[in-house]
């Protein structure tokens, strides 16, 4: 799920960024410091979209740089169990696949697809049905819902299923569904 | 922020603030610049003291000698890395000596955030603080 939240951090400041450009620095070295992070509190920072505040700047003794605490607004993506999402394969293995939607990796065993469908190895490894229908391999578009997730300090992975209604490949780059 | 001491500077210079005794009761802590937009370069005699904003200050409205050298220190080191000079100069090349002459023309941007006793503090810009007049023959 998207948010669009106000969240807050230090940013050091080179004494040489000093001077009438000293905010146009720092923006920039917000978007690049916290633009594609991930925290496992918020989720991934997807995009900074406002700086709404620059607070006063506090000396660091002995390195003379300059810390300033910046509120921005952003959009933050973070994944929730039982949330459906769409995603991209990206590997098939006979353990199951893993699944990518924007930032997040999405894991799908086996034991979480439906049974009909059989991981067939090959020059392209995919789970298919028997009658070749539906295939899922790499590049195939999925419907899958989430049912962990593992969230570490920077980083966040999903285990997923498709073993459910209206789950499973929604598009297929090579008209095997 | 309270966890400073000032041993950290100490280069060489022949720095012996012969201060007058200003109350010094009060033990500066951390400055902080206020972005060069608050802090022009002002009259300080025109400062009698407390400002009559918020609740009036009541620590001395001198710069006390830790104050100064930590401040000087400080402003030298930035300018050493490179920060924007605030005065014109004439061929100075020292960072401690720029920043001196920056002292002189009230031009540090910096507010001195003085720590009191029971935890509060007051802000004082280095642009209303009096320096007393030690380093005129320090820099000769």
């Amino acid at each position: 799920m998207f948010f669009h939240i106000v969240l807050e951090r230090k940013i050091q400041l080179h004494p040489r960024h000093f001077g009438p450009h000293l905010r146009d620095k720092l923006i920039e070295k917000v978007l690049q410091e916290v633009e594609g992070t991930c925290s496992g509190r918020h989720g991934f920072i997807v995009a900074v979209t406002n700086i709404s505040d620059i607070g006063k700047g506090l000396i660091r003794d002995g390195t003379g740089f300059v810390t300033f605490p910046v509120k921005y607004d952003c959009v933050v993506f973070r994944p929730f169990r039982g949330e459906i999402l769409e995603s991209v394969v990206t590997m098939v293995n006979k353990m199951g696949f893993f699944a990518e939607a924007g930032p997040v990796q999405i894991f799908v065993s086996n034991h979480l697809i439906p049974d009909d469908m059989e991981f067939q190895s090959g020059d392209i490894p995919c789970y298919a049905t028997s009658d070749g229908l539906v295939k899922i391999q790499k590049d195939s578009e999925v419907r899958l819902k989430i049912v962990g997730t593992r969230v570490d300090v920077s980083e966040i992975f999903c285990i997923g299923t498709i073993k459910d209604d209206f789950l499973g490949l929604i598009g297929d780059p090579t008209a095997g569904g | 922020m309270a966890d400073e001491d000032y041993n950290d500077f100490d280069g060489g210079y022949e720095e012996e603030p012969v201060e007058p005794e200003v109350e010094e009761e009060i033990e500066e802590d951390a400055e902080q610049p206020a972005p060069i937009d608050t802090l022009g370069g002002e009259d300080v005699e025109m400062v009698e003291g407390e400002t009559p904003s918020d609740k009036p200050r009541k620590t001395t409205r001198y710069m006390t000698k830790y104050e100064r050298a930590r401040v000087l220190g400080t402003r030298a080191l930035q300018i050493s890395m490179n920060a924007p000079v605030m005065v014109e100069l004439e061929g100075e090349t020292d960072p401690l000596e720029i920043a001196m002459k920056e002292l002189r023309a009230r031009k540090i941007p910096f507010t001195i955030r003085r720590y009191l006793p029971d935890g509060s503090y007051e802000d004082w810009g280095v642009d209303e603080l009096i320096v007393e007049d030690s380093w005129k023959r320090q820099i000769g």
